[in-house]
């Protein structure tokens, strides 16, 4: 089995990006972000669910303001929690505590400023009614050479 | 409708254990953050997630700051003709500069630089190309070269030397920097030759050089290690990203505080002003009012560094002494009517500051456009000691600065610095912090005594390239690695002119034989038009593509090995790690195949490292001295090359000294250091002075000047206070100032239009406006606005100075030397309160929308550099950009964001 000492390895076969419910849109308070792990519990999954209150490229819901992004900065992956900003009519996440990048969330996650040399990951929203599924993810998530890898316990 | 998009990819290769490794270091800014290069075979497989299967000896998903792989990190190239997988990522084993492998936006792409068809760099220029029939036709290298050659000759025996005119680059590789200037100065021996950055070959900051500081004495860790830094017309996390990631910002964080002039607030400012930076967003010029002003409160209130000043300040007698003829003698005195600039030292410098109006804090703040306080907090905090101890302060200038009032802003600077004891000690330094790598090795010495252009007395100044050229003067031109026309000043008339001279001349080539061909451009040199050379790692538009007659395709970094230093004088070998595309050549070897054919003689090298070791010898003294890395290489029976390649990303600092009894080299942290412990001198080999071939100079202990003292300079507003009037903005103008972003730096000549992310994120020219500016026109972000002026003053001719005055702006204008040219630039519209209310500012160079025609083509009169920051324009509304409503591309949230 796997972890135990007699595990061989074997390559995992992973397909296609999980469905995964991650909540309701009725439940979004604007501006008021969610986070969340996608596409598996490993390590670099962390990510964040906001509704802007603008339209943003990407965004679902009836006004196109809901998105999802990756929060680890490509730079460096340093951590984007709480990082998330309202100023006039832009969404940007940042800067980031490492080295001062920071991201616009109306632009599928494009660097406003600074050091990233990537978007910063989109994650891609389906609606069915109120739920809200992500379903795969537009960039590599930092410090993975795949999105998806098995992940002992996933 | 779409815009430019680029959808990421989501996996990339890791190198696997047996991939080869190969320094190198960025091409890009000042900073040269070091790489590493992993490439392998693509029948090799890849690494794998484990330790134990790739090359980083990492598990991965690895954690927060160590190594990764992003997508556009791996790239496919040629490698002995043969495909390979590489990756280029920063050096995670780095101590020196980019410390653990931190890198910015244009390094962190620097794999997608190399030519790769099926990419952005499908356009790389891989043969030589002749104009025929009105199109450029590729052609061999033995063809284009005989045409070079025998049209350039001719002009040089037909209409003089300085007919033949060399516009290069400064900084790309020391081999080629040497090769062309030894082909251009000594050998051509034209004064009709000048760098990318200006119009004549002249020093960049004449108030530094003329103080005794060099440009980039100071080392990055000097940076973060003052109690105060002042910063000059720059944000470094904009433009010296890891300088300021690396060094000042840790250190704010501990503490350091922060006085900034600048006109805009970018997300360094922002930082700095959150830990309590004190910002004096000042009017685009008013930084000598500004820096003189300051000065003034510093010596009422006496807090100047007395013992510095002591010490280090020339007196009256040190001001005239030196080589028989003092400072008389020096470039100081040669670029202006003596005694304008020079001070019997401190006093004298006081008793002249407080006699000029300008400099009262309340005018100064008034013209600055800023609150007077600012100017007393920017005193205290530079120069007030708390509990009786001074502050340690450093002091770091760049373009928006000393391209502001060049000979002003850098006289003021340095005496400012002086005062607040900042120059030579650590953390309490002065410099430039930088733009392009220091590249830059001379083989010749510019024929300034040729240059037909004199000031007034009896002093020869640098040829003016652009003017001589608007005049007619210019027959045959040789452009290597610099668009030229967009990078100057009021560019759209200087493109007017090119076309004059090249396209509309009568005499233009349809034939298919070479000797015609030649003719055919000897009589159009000699009709008084002008025969255009270009070489180039891409096609410019319109340099290459309209107006050269003759395109040489050039190597570059990662495609044969060469040397550069950074920003604090750090040498390393850029190796080569991939082929060059088609037939592209370095161009030290397309300066030797023509030189040689011109009947020069020493062209005879077969390699970059013969180049290199050659020019080492004319590198000593200088401050990146190499000439003992060659000195302990033959003694180790290595090349040059070779043994720098030894000391991989860290490289070592110039100037380099070897110790004949250790038989090491030892580098150099700073220049000016006057607290040089005797063991740092004893481990040089420099306890009984220089031994052997080492060259020891004033400026590793002292200062560059006569004594080895500074020259205290007095900084008369008066040189630029008629232009600065005249060019205020008028009725609806707005100043029009212009710059770089963090995104795109010293890296714009191939990564904007090529690099797919960096064009997602700035597609097309741009322009910051202020909001209220905006409203008042009726503009929103992402509109389309056209920046026009009928005002841009263009300096058109080479003069003869006579009276003192003769090339005081106002001067200028009444003898009909300045004309007065339309210009107007398109542009998308971002509204930020980034930039300072009245204050346009936009993309330094879009090839496409050259922002610099909206400048004044009117040189600094002292110094002959252009003020490039300095233009007035109006602006208004087209009509939407598609950026507006689609939002694959482009951004427009504010830069300050903190």
């Amino acid at each position: 089995y796997p972890g135990t000492a007699q595990a061989q390895q074997v390559q995992a076969k992973v397909t296609s990006y999980p469905r995964q419910l991650v909540g309701k849109l009725s439940q979004l308070k604007v501006n008021q972000p969610l986070y969340f792990n996608y596409p598996d519990e490993g390590p670099n999954s962390r990510a964040m669910l906001v509704r802007m209150g603008v339209e943003g490229g990407g965004g679902i819901g009836q006004n196109k303001d809901v998105v999802a992004f990756s929060m680890m900065c490509t730079h460096q992956g340093g951590p984007l929690d709480n990082q998330y900003k309202v100023r006039d009519e832009h969404r940007v996440i940042g800067q980031c505590p490492f080295h001062l990048s920071t991201f616009d969330l109306r632009r599928h996650g494009i660097i406003v400023s600074g050091q990233a040399y990537e978007s910063l990951p989109q994650v891609l929203l389906e609606q069915e009614g109120d739920l809200l599924y992500a379903v795969g993810i537009m960039g590599l998530l930092f410090g993975r050479s795949d999105n998806l890898i098995a992940v002992a316990g996933a | 409708m779409t815009t430019q998009f680029y959808i990421p990819e989501d996996h990339a290769p890791l190198p696997p254990k047996q991939a080869e490794v190969i320094t190198t270091a960025c091409d890009y800014c000042v900073v040269a953050c070091g790489y590493k290069v992993y490439r392998w075979p693509l029948e090799m497989a890849n690494g794998g997630m484990k330790a134990s299967e790739n090359a980083f000896d990492l598990d991965f998903p690895t954690a927060p700051l160590q190594a990764w792989v992003a997508p556009s990190q791996h790239n496919v190239v040629m490698h002995k003709g043969k495909p390979h997988n590489i990756i280029v990522v920063p050096d995670k084993d780095a101590t020196v500069v980019n410390k653990m492998g931190d890198s910015s936006m244009r390094g962190g792409l620097l794999a997608k630089k190399v030519y790769n068809p099926s990419t952005g760099t499908r356009d790389r220029l891989t043969q030589p190309l002749v104009r025929i029939g009105g199109s450029l036709q590729p052609v061999t290298w033995e063809f284009a070269l005989d045409i070079a050659a025998a049209v350039g000759q001719h002009v040089i025996d037909t209409h003089g030397t300085n007919a033949y005119g060399v516009k290069t680059y400064s900084y790309q590789y020391i081999e080629n920097t040497y090769a062309i200037t030894k082909y251009a100065l000594r050998h051509v021996n034209t004064a009709n030759f000048s760098f990318h950055d200006t119009p004549s070959d002249v020093t960049s900051t004449p108030g530094f050089r003329d103080a005794g500081f060099d440009n980039f004495g100071p080392s990055y860790d000097d940076w973060g290690a003052a109690d105060t830094l002042m910063i000059c017309g720059t944000d470094p996390y904009e433009t010296k990203t890891i300088i300021f990631t690396q060094y000042i910002m840790p250190a704010i964080q501990r503490g350091m505080k922060t006085v900034i002039l600048n006109p805009r607030e970018t997300a360094g400012i922002a930082y700095m002003k959150k830990h309590g930076g004190l910002h004096l967003d000042v009017n685009p010029g008013s930084d000598t009012l500004v820096v003189g002003a300051i000065a003034r409160i510093i010596m009422q209130n006496d807090w100047q560094d007395k013992d510095w000043i002591e010490n280090w300040v020339n007196s009256k007698w040190e001001s005239n002494s030196g080589f028989g003829q003092g400072t008389r003698n020096t470039p100081w005195q040669w670029r202006t009517t003596w005694g304008k600039f020079q001070t019997n030292g401190y006093e004298d410098y006081k008793k002249w500051n407080l006699a000029q109006a300008e400099y009262a804090p309340d005018y100064a703040a008034n013209m600055a456009g800023i609150e007077v306080k600012k100017l007393y907090q920017a005193a205290e905090m530079l120069a007030k000691p708390i509990n009786g101890k001074r502050p340690k302060t450093s002091i770091g200038i760049e373009k928006g600065f000393y391209w502001s009032n060049n000979t002003g802003n850098t006289n003021a600077i340095s005496t400012l610095a002086t005062l607040v004891g900042a120059g030579g000690r650590e953390g309490q330094v002065v410099g430039r912090f930088g733009g392009h790598q220091r590249g830059g090795q001379s083989g010749g010495k510019l024929p300034r005594n040729k240059s037909p252009e004199k000031v007034p007395g009896r002093r020869r100044r640098a040829l003016d390239t652009d003017r001589y050229l608007f005049s007619g003067h210019t027959r045959f031109t040789h452009v290597i690695g610099t668009t030229w026309i967009q990078a100057m000043c009021g560019s759209q008339g200087l493109q007017k002119k090119f076309w004059e001279l090249t396209v509309a001349n009568p005499h233009q080539v349809y034939s298919y034989d070479k000797q015609e061909i030649i003719d055919t451009l000897k009589a159009r040199a000699d009709s008084g038009g002008m025969v255009v050379v270009n070489q180039d790692i891409y096609l410019r538009d319109p340099i290459g593509a309209k107006f050269a007659d003759i395109v040489f395709p050039a190597a570059t970094w990662g495609e044969e090995d060469l040397m550069r230093a950074n920003g604090e004088r750090r040498l390393r070998l850029y190796q080569k790690f991939n082929d060059a595309p088609g037939h592209a050549k370095p161009d030290w070897w397309i300066i030797a195949q023509l030189s040689k054919r011109m009947g020069f003689d020493g062209f005879d090298w077969q390699n970059s490292n013969e180049v290199a070791e050659e020019a080492s010898r004319f590198s000593r003294g200088s401050r990146k001295d190499f000439n003992m890395i060659k000195v302990a290489a033959h003694a180790e029976g290595k090349t040059l090359h070779q043994k720098l390649k030894e000391y991989g990303t860290e490289g070592i600092q110039g100037p380099v000294f070897y110790n004949y009894d250790t038989k090491k080299l030892v580098g150099t942290k700073r220049l000016h250091d006057t607290q040089m412990s005797a063991e740092t001198l004893a481990e040089k080999g420099l306890t009984d002075g220089p031994q052997g071939a080492n060259v020891l100079k004033k400026q590793l202990t002292g200062f560059n000047s006569q004594t080895g003292k500074i020259n205290m300079q007095k900084h008369p507003w008066g040189l630029f206070s008629d232009f600065y009037a005249w060019i205020k903005p008028k009725g609806d103008e707005l100043w029009f100032s212009n710059g770089r972003v963090n995104e795109i730096w010293q890296s714009g000549f191939d990564d904007v239009e090529r690099r797919a992310y960096t064009a997602q994120r700035w597609p097309e020219n741009w322009v910051e406006i202020h909001p209220d500016d905006a409203k008042k026109r009726g503009i929103e972000s992402g509109d389309q606005v056209m920046m026009y002026s009928d005002r841009v003053p263009s300096f058109k001719d080479t003069i003869l100075g006579v009276e003192g005055d003769d090339f005081q702006f106002n001067q200028l204008l009444e003898a009909g030397h300045i004309q007065l040219d339309k210009a107007a630039v398109t542009a998308v519209a971002i509204v930020t309160p980034c930039t300072k209310k009245g204050v346009l500012y936009a993309n330094m160079i879009d090839m496409k929308q050259p922002s610099n025609s909206l400048t004044a083509r009117v040189v600094d009169q002292i110094s002959g550099n252009y003020n490039y920051k300095m233009g007035v324009a109006n602006i208004r509304k087209i009509g939407d950009s598609v950026y507006k409503k689609k939002f694959r591309s482009f951004s427009f949230a504010p830069r300050n964001i903190v």
